[in-house]
């Protein structure tokens, strides 16, 4: 499964990106997300799942089913776009509670024997390099602590710009 | 002559109880006797009308918060957005920025990329970028409260604390600080997990539930 974790509005995507294979899942911003509490529930009450049953409290589950995560978001200061912020936030599930060493840095011990490419397009009109700079920071960062592969970072203009390049 | 507006934001979802706020706490103390200090909690998606108005009109902010996927929790990063449309409304470019980041692993260096997206907001905004300071353990800031201040594994936070008062209280900028707890990284790390499987027992799981896989 690929999974696209995207910002746009439904009318939108749909324009860009009209025939998408049935392998994909799509996850938009329906307006009812709700943030992540730091609770850790999704750790050591109902571990693997989030403990908010909103439309995205299976984010874990979803990342372990998937071949590759597309992201497209706009840059907001280096980073996501707090819709696309919040969802992985409330992603981690997907790794464990316990602690491993990579890299000589503390991070997650994997809860599943996966892993999974990713892809991230960032867009807006005004991405500085200082941004740029900090969104490659930022990716890395997340393959480390997700364990995933860095397929490719994008930085864009415009989203008209991706075309089939998430395909 | 008109004194400093100080605003102490502690940007971690929990209102009460958290290693954000504790860290405002144990900087708070060192800040001048001359400056005007308020504290506000930016824990939803919105920022409170009274915090914005303090905030509009503060000298000095020093914004606190956990680092959540290697970068700004999700709520906290629209009330950033919501700040930088009001600056743009109410232009503050001598306002200065200080940001604390608190991460549950051991390094504080992995705050790095949540420091600089800070940065890259006062650029946006249009205010003054002060200093970082990126704090590992974070896990265990609140059950240090009854160590006494400089000493044990409480000596790096202390120490960093003070750098960070410094410039906040002479208004300058200063090079971001990265630390880690002065404690065996081993012995936080079994700590931590120690913790994991007590909480995980209190919801009337047994040890093997924390590995539950769903596929």
């Amino acid at each position: 499964m690929k999974l696209i974790i995207h910002d746009l509005d439904e009318l939108k995507f749909k324009r860009l990106f009209p025939d998408l294979p049935n392998s994909f899942r799509v996850v938009s911003n329906d307006g009812t997300i709700k943030k992540c509490v730091g609770c850790f529930g999704c750790w050591v009450k109902t571990p693997g799942a989030c403990v908010i049953r909103d439309n995205y409290g299976d984010m874990g589950e979803w990342l372990a089913k998937s071949d590759e995560v597309i992201i497209i978001s706009k840059c907001f200061y280096g980073g996501y776009s707090p819709f696309v912020k919040n969802v992985l936030d409330r992603s981690i599930s997907y790794i464990h509670p316990y602690f491993a060493t990579r890299n000589n840095e503390m991070h997650h011990k994997k809860r599943y024997n996966h892993t999974f490419e990713t892809s991230v397009w960032f867009y807006g009109d005004d991405i500085t390099e200082d941004e740029k700079a900090t969104a490659n920071k930022l990716v890395v960062a997340n393959s480390i602590n997700m364990i995933s592969n860095i397929k490719g970072i994008h930085f864009v203009d415009s989203v008209e710009e991706i075309g089939g390049g998430i395909l | 002559m008109k004194p400093i507006k100080v605003s102490l934001m502690s940007g971690s979802p929990k209102p009460l109880s958290s290693a954000s706020g504790a860290l405002l706490d144990s900087l708070k103390p060192r800040l001048s006797d001359h400056f005007h200090v308020s504290f506000h909690y930016l824990n939803k998606t919105s920022v409170p009308e009274e915090s914005m108005e303090s905030f509009i009109n503060s000298d000095i902010l020093v914004l606190s918060f956990p680092l959540y996927v290697d970068g700004i929790p999700s709520h906290l990063l629209n009330c950033l957005y919501e700040m930088e449309i009001n600056l743009k409304r109410h232009p503050r470019p001598d306002m200065t920025i200080y940001a604390i980041v608190n991460c549950g692993f051991f390094e504080g260096h992995q705050a790095l990329p949540a420091i600089e997206m800070v940065k890259n907001w006062c650029h946006k905004a249009d205010v003054t970028w002060g200093q970082g300071l990126g704090v590992g353990g974070g896990g265990m800031i609140q059950s240090l409260s009854g160590v006494p201040d400089g000493q044990g594994p409480k000596k790096n936070f202390s120490h960093a604390l003070d750098a960070l008062a410094f410039h906040i209280n002479t208004g300058s900028e200063g090079e971001d600080i990265y630390i880690s707890p002065n404690f065996p990284r081993i012995g936080y790390k079994i700590g931590a997990e120690m913790g994991w499987r007590h909480q995980s027992k209190m919801n009337g799981l047994n040890k093997k539930d924390l590995d539950r896989r769903l596929v």
